[in-house]
């Protein structure tokens, strides 16, 4: 049976994750969602705030929360929930446009 | 601010001026820089650097020299940042701080004076000491910058053998990425066990007993004598064994040390031990002059010791307190380094320690865990966490636990998962918000709000007091701190006053709210802000999570209509009520262990003459 986890993490936390985040690109490397060149810089700063991209945007939607970027990172951060994070920017932008 | 300038240049020939100086281009400098500019649009913010590249991820400069990243992969921030921010971005080398005149003297005779100054110049490596015998061969490396990690990588294809020296973090990450070239290693440790200051036996036994596994010969209780060399390039390493090693490249991955050369060139001293001693504001003794990153040495808030702190984490959440500091939005509450953390990947073993898990504190407990495929070890007081040590196949959600002890969350529902590594951070820190806000309203008390914090200029006498003192939070306590001899001699213990302190704090309730209130609640209520007491200033002790304990005991929510109200789909979390318990009523440790500090043995150095 499947068990019921939280995607999401706080502003304040995904904004400590972003910080802690030592640009090692592990966790893009295992991405199987990743299509296109993609620096962590970039996807970093875009995370917490600013315009987003075109091809953030994309990789944002093509996310499916599998996980698989969350054990590669070496200092135990959770890219999954930064990418809902970006999601959830993602679609407020949306609303707003 | 033309004013200002056309102050400073009558004092001095200066013919560049910034509001905020920053010197260095690390993450520290930069990112203090970032903040600024968004907490102070209007300054100019100027970075001066001799580096000839932007500002990199450093950390990762291992997977870069593995092959793994591109060059263009390393930076920090987008390429143009600087641009964008509106930093002035200079390229000098600051030759020494005219402290009076607020200027510096740059290389090639320029002065650039400051409003605020940033001293953020980092770290150099501890490379093999001057009389080694064939230290200058090619194929000896120092890693520490790019250049480093860029000769490292050319030189990776032609490379069979390596030796790595030095019993840290960083030589066994530099280990496993020549494993994964496929490069036999020679490893060299000075003592007996593997990261003694932050790892106890057991857990610097399991990391050793892996890298042997993975095939790199451990030399336990070695130094290097010379470097044999043929042609002026590295054939191999003589040790104290009388025993030589051939190898292709040696690598010295013997820490590193602040670089305080600006802090001895100054013209009023900026005071430097290990790193350059600053406040919880990162001020210097010196007025307008700050320092982060690797070269600050700030207050340990477990210990209270002064120390260097040279992780990527620490010196992003330095910089961005300095930025604070410098333009006036410093608040105690929101800027906190905590405690120290570190996590790292030691090949297929997950690493992490926050906080003190080895450090031997009275009242605390130390509870470990061992099974085949995982150790963990904690310091727990009462129903709070003091340190946290991990070794695994997985790295447990590390920043959540540094919060736990950071906002001094209560851990008593979930030792046994900490312990065991199955710890669901994002579920427990959910139904902890969530249980906060329900005492909220079910208690009908709602938190005094601290009174918005003013920052006001500290007399200059007083900031060149060092240590600088410490104002602790109203619901922070002082712990009575054990000495040991096995501890440096650079962490004090508590004064006598600091002990009646603590006599008359054990018997207050708990009337302040938690930290993490504090900053969920920050609007002005009624119960208005002025009663809050104001923390008094103290040095030198141990500050411990609290000396109150808080029990979980069910009682009936309050009567509610039949309407689908706001809490009508709610589970019902049990309210919780307070009571004072003095930390003298902590029960021992029960199987407390004793501290296994690492051996610091050195064999017998025996110089010898080689032929090279």
């Amino acid at each position: 049976m499947l068990k019921a986890t939280l995607l999401h993490k706080t502003g304040p936390q995904i904004v400590q994750e972003i910080h802690a985040c030592i640009g090692c690109n592990e966790c893009l490397l295992v991405c199987p969602a990743l299509a296109e060149p993609l620096t962590i810089d970039i996807l970093n700063r875009e995370t917490v705030g600013g315009h987003i991209s075109p091809a953030v945007a994309r990789f944002a939607r093509s996310c499916t929360q599998c996980g698989a970027c969350v054990a590669p990172c070496p200092v135990g951060l959770h890219r999954d929930a930064m990418m809902m994070w970006l999601k959830l920017r993602l679609w407020r932008s949306a609303q707003e446009n | 601010m033309s004013e200002k300038t056309a102050i400073v240049s009558s004092l001095a020939p200066v013919s560049e001026y910034g509001d905020i100086v920053i010197i260095g281009n690390g993450i520290a400098g930069l990112t203090a820089a970032i903040e600024a500019r968004r907490l102070a649009p209007a300054t100019s913010i100027v970075i001066i650097s001799e580096q000839c590249h932007p500002t990199i991820h450093t950390p990762a400069l291992k997977q870069f020299a593995l092959g793994r990243l591109a060059q263009e992969q390393l930076l920090a921030y987008p390429a143009g940042t600087e641009r964008s921010q509106r930093i002035h971005v200079v390229n000098a080398r600051v030759e020494g701080i005219n402290a009076q005149g607020k200027y510096l003297y740059l290389q090639g005779g320029r002065c650039f004076g400051y409003g605020s100054l940033l001293i953020a110049t980092g770290s150099r490596p501890n490379s093999f000491p001057a009389d080694l015998p064939g230290r200058d061969f090619d194929g000896v490396l120092t890693l520490h910058n790019l250049h480093d990690y860029l000769d490292l990588r050319r030189r990776l294809p032609e490379v069979e053998e390596a030796v790595v020296i030095g019993g840290g973090a960083h030589a066994i990450e530099t280990i496993m990425a020549l494993r994964h070239h496929g490069i036999a290693v020679h490893w060299l440790i000075r003592g007996e066990l593997f990261l003694s200051k932050m790892l106890d036996r057991t857990a610097s036994e399991i990391v050793l007993a892996h890298v042997r596994h993975l095939g790199v010969k451990v030399y336990t209780r070695t130094e290097a004598l010379g470097i044999v060399g043929r042609v002026g390039s590295a054939i191999g390493v003589v040790t104290n064994h009388q025993k030589m090693i051939p190898c292709q490249l040696v690598l010295a991955c013997t820490g590193t040390s602040p670089v305080m050369t600006l802090a001895e060139r100054c013209t009023i001293p900026i005071t430097h031990r290990q790193g350059i001693l600053v406040d919880e504001q990162f001020r210097t003794n010196v007025p307008d002059i700050y320092a982060a990153g690797d070269v600050a040495a700030y207050k340990d808030p477990q210990t209270g010791a002064y120390d260097t702190h040279a992780q990527w984490y620490a010196a992003v959440q330095q910089g961005r307190i300095a930025a604070a500091a410098i333009t006036g939005h410093y608040d105690p509450d929101a800027h906190a380094v905590g405690v120290s953390w570190h996590a790292t990947h030691l090949g297929e073993i997950c690493l992490l320690t926050v906080g003190s898990p080895l450090l031997p504190i009275r009242g605390a407990a130390m509870l470990s865990d061992k099974s085949k495929r995982r150790y963990s070890r904690m310091a727990v007081a009462g129903d709070r966490l003091v340190g946290y040590l991990s070794l695994g196949q997985t790295q447990p959600d590390s920043l959540a636990i540094k919060r736990l002890i950071d906002e001094h969350i209560s851990i008593r529902s979930i030792k046994g998962a900490l312990l065991k590594g199955s710890f669901d951070a994002r579920k427990y820190l959910s139904d902890y918000q969530s249980q906060t806000m329900q005492q909220l309203v079910t208690s009908g008390k709602l938190p005094a709000i601290a009174p918005p914090r003013r920052i006001t200029p500290v007399p200059s006498l007083l900031r060149r007091v060092i240590p600088v003192v410490q104002h602790t939070t109203p619901h922070a306590a002082r712990w009575q701190w054990q000495p040991s001899e096995k501890l440096p001699a650079s962490i004090p213990a508590p004064a006598d006053s600091d002990m009646d302190i603590q006599q008359n704090r054990q018997t207050e309730p708990l009337e302040e709210p938690s930290p993490f209130m504090l900053r969920v609640y920050e609007q002005q209520t009624i119960h208005g802000g002025d009663d809050v007491p104001q923390p008094e200033p103290v040095t030198g002790e141990v500050v411990v999570p609290a000396e109150k304990i808080v029990e979980s005991i069910l009682v009936p929510l309050p009567a509610r209509s039949n309407s689908r109200g706001l809490w009508s789909y709610s589970r019902k979390l049990p309210a919780v009520q307070v009571t004072a318990a003095s930390m003298d009523k902590t029960p021992q440790p029960q199987g407390a262990e004793e501290q296994t500090g690492g051996t610091t043995d050195k064999a017998p150095a025996v110089r010898v003459n080689f032929l090279l």
